[in-house]
């Protein structure tokens, strides 16, 4: 069970005949995507339960989100003729497991271009190609973990894949440097030595996605309620962060129907469009202890395309889903992104600014990674959906833009949706 | 993962010279003969001129802690009679962009700062269970 945190790039052909930056304002690249602007509407979105440790398998989470998203868009499981998936995971659902469990036997385009992490975000682009091209007419992009129940058996999970890693197994991993929580403790260490950012500023972070956690029906944190004064009196797992920088490790998952704009205003839901896709990448791969800009993400390369695309400016963002494994990357994003210069980003999230209900700049309203669940981005993507339909739990007031900021390893990726 | 993970693969043939002059006390790095860039990690080619077969270089061990981290509570069991320990990165005074991955030792782990000069020194990675032992480069504060 390994995870691909890398797009199709072996890490180690990368090392050995990549091109390579130089400069340090030559760190990335933008992927050039097709302008999709408004091509593609989400018609449907669905959430298996997030849980730990269930038993379940990740196909059958994935099933159970596909079920929920399909009863939301008022498809039945024969109106699905195209399915995206994770496809680097080989625990991800496929066309066959689609027909067994609902008893259908038509043919699927599949493609291996969705799932979730920055995938989440660009499986859009992939989707408004294959509408276009006549493939398919409405298409199911889901994702799902079973990572809780595997983690007894000490099976798959975030580590497990850098562990094979040659050149980390060859120069980190024999130093301590291994596995994620230590990599983004070292770049949380740096952000506060360039930029004076403080733990109160990143514990704000985790205060924000908990409030919201607690605010919606299923995330793994409701009910446990965090002040910035009990996150500051936590010990440190990996100084300097504490274990509420990091996020949960969970069963779960969800799927969205795409569909053109012109077939969604037909089915039942409010239409929700995909204004701008964007996707940016570390030409240092994996090892983000060579990065150049080491305190930043590749959304400096993707959000200003999916923004130039949509037609749109952070500015007017109204709600914003960041994948948030560690709160330091969701701060570096916030930079990243444009919603305040390289650097300010502590200052910015200070005090209640990614509160739901008048902060400013509503972020993670479902309670993100650190708070719902880990589920790598895919319910970012729902909770978005449901903001700008108007029926979020946590409910930001008349939001009519929304952006989802994905982060997979030397990947980011940002998804602007706007509402009809 | 490997059966004697987290230990590193001494005989992989773009890293062998890496481990064996660790083995004898020094820190050697990739270079460039013929644009003189310092190529980290380990490559084939040069990434800034194509040049061919970059050639292991000893320098100085001398360095600035560019960032560290403080394993607090133990992430897995390889590390766990280590903890608490400090690890990350050593930008080397002969080109601070290149970064090698270490773990800090022989100080006191509340005063380490970004910045902090440091110097290699060479001890002998070992692990719980495990009778292979690597000498590596590991890095101190410089006094």
């Amino acid at each position: 069970v390994g995870v691909r945190v890398d797009d199709g790039h072996r890490p180690i052909t990368l090392l050995h005949s990549g091109a390579v930056p130089t400069a340090a304002r030559d760190w990335g690249t933008a992927a050039p995507l097709d302008d999709v602007s408004r091509a593609v509407a989400i018609a449907g979105v669905g959430e298996a339960d997030p849980s730990k440790a269930s038993g379940r398998s990740a196909v059958q989470i994935g099933l159970q989100a596909i079920e929920r998203a399909l009863d939301d868009a008022g498809l039945a499981p024969a109106d699905v003729d195209g399915l995206m998936t994770a496809g680097g995971m080989d625990d991800q659902l496929g066309a066959a497991d689609f027909h067994a469990h609902f008893g259908t036997r038509h043919e699927l385009w599949t493609s291996g271009e969705g799932g979730g992490m920055a995938w989440a975000a660009t499986a859009p682009h992939g989707a408004a190609r294959a509408l276009r091209a006549g493939r398919a007419r409405a298409i199911v992009n889901v994702f799902s973990v079973a990572w809780a129940t595997q983690r007894g058996e000490m099976r798959g999970g975030p580590g497990e894949f850098h562990a094979r890693e040659p050149w980390k197994a060859q120069f980190e991993a024999p130093f301590g440097w291994f596995p994620q929580p230590v990599y983004f403790a070292t770049i949380a260490r740096r952000h506060m030595h360039e930029f004076g950012t403080t733990p109160q500023q990143l514990g704000a972070i985790a205060v924000a996605c908990r409030r919201h956690a607690g605010l919606h029906p299923t995330a793994l944190m409701r009910g446990k309620p965090l002040s910035l004064a009990d996150y500051l009196a936590r010990p440190m797992l990996v100084d300097p962060l504490r274990v509420e920088d990091c996020c949960l490790i969970s069963d779960g998952g969800a799927a969205y129907v795409m569909t053109t704009p012109e077939r969604a205003r037909d089915l039942r839901r409010p239409r929700v469009l995909v204004a701008g896709v964007g996707e940016g990448r570390s030409g240092t791969g994996l090892y983000w202890s060579q990065q150049p800009a080491f305190t930043s993400t590749p959304q400096v390369f993707s959000a200003p395309r999916a923004f130039a695309m949509a037609g749109l400016a952070p500015a007017d963002v109204d709600v914003l889903t960041l994948y948030d494994p560690f709160t330091i990357v969701a701060l570096m994003q916030i930079e990243d992104i444009g919603f305040c210069a390289k650097g300010e980003g502590g200052p910015f999230v200070e005090g209640t600014r990614l509160h739901f209900d008048g902060g400013g700049l509503p972020c993670n309203t479902h309670g993100g990674l650190l708070s719902h669940a880990y589920v790598l981005g895919s319910a970012h993507v729902v909770e978005l959906v449901r903001q700008l339909r108007g029926e979020a739990a946590a409910q930001v007031p008349n939001a009519r833009v929304g952006v989802y900021g994905g982060y997979t390893g030397h990947l980011a990726s940002t998804l602007v949706l706007v509402r009809d | 993962m490997a059966s004697d993970f987290p230990l590193p693969d001494t005989q992989h043939p773009l890293t062998r010279p890496f481990w064996e002059a660790a083995a004898r006390g020094e820190l050697v790095v990739p270079r460039c003969a013929a644009c003189a860039r310092f190529v980290w990690y380990p490559r084939e080619r040069c990434p800034g001129c194509g040049g061919d077969a970059p050639s292991w270089q000893p320098v100085s061990g001398r360095a600035r802690l560019f960032s560290f981290a403080i394993v607090r509570r133990p992430l897995f069991p390889a590390f766990a009679e280590l903890v608490p320990y400090a690890t990350g990165l050593a930008a080397l005074d002969e080109d601070p962009s290149v970064r090698i991955v270490t773990r800090i030792v022989d100080c006191e782990l509340d005063a380490l700062r970004v910045e902090l000069p440091l110097r290699a020194v060479f001890r002998p990675l070992r692990f719980p269970g495990l009778a292979r032992e690597v000498v590596a480069p590991l890095f101190a504060p410089a006094v």
